[in-house]
Order: structure tokens, then sequence, then C-alpha cells
């Protein structure tokens, strides 16, 4: 420890701050005063390392002395010496975390030596553990950042591609070359529905919620209008039942988030073996709350993966469908929305999530 | 369907296959044969500003949001100082990648922007706003 130690030492008996001075000047810089308001004096013009402080003390006892101060001077260890008569105070005091410890008087002058040499350890260590933890938080900080930027940089040249795709195919091609181009497309989508996530993920722990008049019909038509490009979604049938009274407010965009993750999945791993596909969407909607079922008759869930599939990176790998980040989001956008999300699922027979959301009208 | 004809399409994007994307969607949509590229902001301003420009029928500027120099934002800015008589004939569609909240929202704010339509351009969406807006 190079750094040199302040004291600083608050006694009415002056006795004591003597022969404290005395057995303390040569290793550390100690400053003694008999007022709590020369203390604070002190306080304010010099970076104190550790507060010595008498409970017994006339205008101020020790413990309030330390509570005026606590919340300016943070980083100061706070130590109290005391009499046996007030223990009282000072198991409260300590177990409030007002005073790191204390010394009881007559106080023993080795037991005050290692009790400061303590002090500085804990000091030293503070401050170290602050200093990484904001270290931390920067580099986190900047890591959530170039994820961000750097998905959004991503998707412009997808969506170029994907507009390139969209004349081509507009403008009328060979079979043979429709048929490259529909893989161009199929890969594209996935990966832009994996950088879309990535955004979201980061949009959902960034920013708090939106909320507007949401209208069921609408919104429905958008995604499922979205999602019906997909290669799986040809030949699926989707229903759709709305019960609705009054309005409903809430986060669209997050909510339009949660319900086209979970209508995606269920076309992607929807069950080709069946004659008829179908998707069924029901929401029921009151003052309080919506709440939305999707089902499919697709694969279904395996039991074993059914609590695992709000995990990151859980993919389902029988299909090689995704990165597995969708349902996290979707946890994740809920929870934020102090919902509730809910799935039962049977293999080869399908899969059903409930998700609810409080309305905000 | 017959006033779309007139309109006069501007686009606006620092990305020249975004440009030669959407002005063929346009085409082949057959909304419009009146389209005039521009591949930044400031070349835009200019024109609207100057005597070329046609103010006599409908102006439909599809505006990127992120480019060089003056971006779709700023873009919004001057526009915003113009005349009335340039302004009354201009209707802005935002066209963007992005799908940050904060760009949409702020976006939403300016009374020129329609929509904010996101990249790749549905062109049949677009369609369907120009129609709801002139006929």
């Amino acid at each position: 420890m190079q750094e040199q130690i302040n004291i600083l030492y608050l006694d009415d008996e002056e006795q004591n701050l003597f022969s404290f001075l005395a057995l303390f000047r040569r290793d550390y810089n100690v400053f003694t005063t008999t007022s709590a308001q020369e203390a604070v004096q002190y306080l304010n013009s010099n970076i104190v390392h550790i507060i010595f402080s008498d409970q017994k003390m006339p205008d101020v006892s020790g413990v309030e002395f330390f509570e005026t101060i606590r919340h300016d001077f943070p980083d100061a260890v706070r130590i109290l010496i005391t009499g046996y008569a007030d223990i009282e105070a000072v198991i409260d005091a300590i177990n409030r975390g007002q005073v790191y410890r204390y010394v009881t008087k007559p106080w023993d002058a080795n037991e005050l030596k290692v009790c400061i040499e303590n002090a500085v350890e804990k000091y030293t260590r503070d401050k170290e553990l602050m200093k990484k933890n904001r270290e931390l938080e920067r580099v986190n900080a900047e890591l959530e950042q170039f994820v961000y930027s750097a998905s959004h940089d991503m998707r412009a040249p997808l969506a170029s591609i994907k507009g390139v795709i969209n004349v081509a195919k507009a403008e009328g091609i060979d079979e043979k070359s429709a048929g490259y181009f529909d893989m161009i497309e199929r890969s594209t989508n996935r990966l832009n529905d994996f950088v879309t996530n990535i955004i979201y993920f980061y949009q959902n722990t960034q920013t708090d919620d939106i909320d507007g008049d949401v209208n069921f019909d609408i919104m429905l038509d958008e995604l499922i209008e979205k999602y019906s490009s997909y290669e799986q979604a040809g030949g699926i049938d989707f229903s759709r039942n709305i019960a609705k009274t009054g309005t409903f407010k809430s986060d669209e965009h997050r909510l339009k988030m949660i319900l086209g993750n979970i209508l995606s999945n269920a076309i992607k791993f929807s069950d080709n073996k069946k004659e008829k596909r179908t998707i069924d969407i029901e929401i029921v909607q009151n003052a309080d709350k919506a709440v939305f079922k999707i089902a499919d008759n697709g694969i279904g869930i395996k039991s074993d993966d059914l609590n695992k599939i709000y995990d990151m990176f859980y993919p389902n790998t029988d299909k090689n469908a995704g990165a597995g980040v969708g349902l996290y989001i979707v946890k994740q956008a809920v929870d934020k929305m102090k919902g509730n999300i809910s799935v039962k699922s049977e293999v080869g027979i399908g899969t059903r999530f409930i998700v609810e959301i409080p309305n905000k009208a | 369907m017959s006033n779309l004809k007139h309109i006069i399409f501007h686009l606006v994007d620092d990305n020249d296959i975004d440009i030669a994307v959407n002005s063929k969607l346009l085409q082949i949509a057959k909304i419009s044969e009146n389209i005039l590229i521009y591949n930044g902001a400031g070349k835009f301003l200019d024109f609207i500003k100057s005597d070329n420009a046609d103010l006599s029928v409908p102006n439909v500027v599809l505006l990127d949001i992120m480019m060089p120099n003056i971006n779709g934002f700023q873009c919004l800015d001057q526009l915003t100082l113009m005349d009335d008589k340039i302004k009354r004939q201009i209707t802005v569609f935002m066209v963007s990648s992005s799908i940050d909240r904060n760009d949409i929202r702020r976006a939403e704010s300016y009374d020129l922007v329609e929509k904010i339509l996101e990249k790749p351009l549905d062109i049949y969406l677009l369609k369907k706003y120009l129609e709801e807006v002139f006929e």
C-alpha cells in the first residue's frame, strides 16, 4: 500500500485523541477532533480512508455521526469506539451496515493496530472491486453497442439481397434459376431472422414499453402475411378467433415480436406428413388482459426439451431451423411486459402456446 | 389507379442496388414511369428547390434513413423549412432496413412522413398506401 492512509478520529475526550495520535502518527496521517462539525469540514476537504468515532459524545452519538456522513463519504471505512454499556446500539449499527466494526474502550494498542490494518485492506479491496465493476460495466455496454450496431449494419445488405430476389422473381425467371433463387431467399430469410432477433433482444433489454391501442386483426394480418412467405407455410390453414371487450393497450412492437416468433416456429415445425396442417390463433381480451393461444398440429416438442425451450442457444436439433434465440427473446419480452407464457406439446400431435399480456388501457 | 400515374417519384438512397431494385419494382407494379433517382439527399434537396421541379403534380419521396453527409432525418428537417407550395405537393415514405424503435418513432414525428416502410420494399403495400393517399 503505497498510498498515504488518512485517518480521522472524533472523540469528545481529548485524552483519547492524544493517546491515539501518539500510537499511530508515525504510520498514518491522523487527524483528530472533538467536534463533529470540524470532522465534517475535514472530510469535505480531504480524502479520508478510515474514520474512528467515539459512540458516547454529548452532542451527537457515534452512530448518528456516521449516519450523517455515510452517503456523502461512502468509501471511508467507519469504526466505532465504545464502552460495553452501548453494545446494543453497536450491534444494531453493524447490522444496518452503518459501521464496519467496533473497538471497545479502553482499547488495546495491538488490537487497534490490527483493526486499522484490516480496515486499510477492506478499503483497498472495495476500491479495487469498484474499479473492476466499472470496467466490466463499460466493456459490457461497449459489447452490447457493438452487437447492436453490427446487427443493424448486417440488415442493410440482407435487405438489398432480398430486394434483388423480389425483382428477379417479379420479372420472371426460368424454372432452374427460380430454384436457385429460392435457395438464396431461404438462406437470406434465416440469416435475416437471426440478425433481427439479436436486434430485438438488445432493444428488449434497453428500452421501456411504448404503449398504444392494438388492433388484433391488423396485427394478425401483418404477421400472417409476413410469415406466409416461408417455404414451409404453403398449404397451412390459418384460423383466427378474436373475442374482444373494450380497447387493448400494450406495446404493439413487442407483442408482434412475441407472436411472430411463436408463429414462425409453428410454421417451421409444421408436420409435412399430415394431410392438413393447421395453425389456430385465438385471442380473448378483457379489461385486465389479453390471452393469446397459438395451437398447431406440428411435429411437437419432446417432453425432455420442453423446459429448455426458453434457454438461449437451445435449438431443436432435429430440424436445422434456427439458432435458438427466438423463444429466449420471447420469454424476456413477456417477462418485461409482466405477462405469462406457457406451453403444452405432444410429439406428433402438436404444440400450443398460451401468452397472457396485461391490458394497460 | 390512374391518379398514381401522374406521381413523380424521387428515390433518395446512397445504395445503388436499393435504388435499382425500387425503381424496377415501381415499373413492374406499373405504378409510375416518372422516377428520378439521387444517390444522396443533397442532390434531391437542390432539385426540389429548383425550377426543374414539377410541383403541379404530387411528388412522392422514397427516403432512406441511413445515408452519409445528409441522412434521412436531416433531409426531412430541411424539407420542413421549405415553402408551403413545395411541401404541399410532397409526400414522404421513409424506407429503411433499420428496425430501431427510436428511428421509427422519430420518423413518425414528422408531418411530411406518410409511412415508414421496411426494406426490402413491399411494392404492393406501398401501392395500397399510395391509393389511400391519392384516390
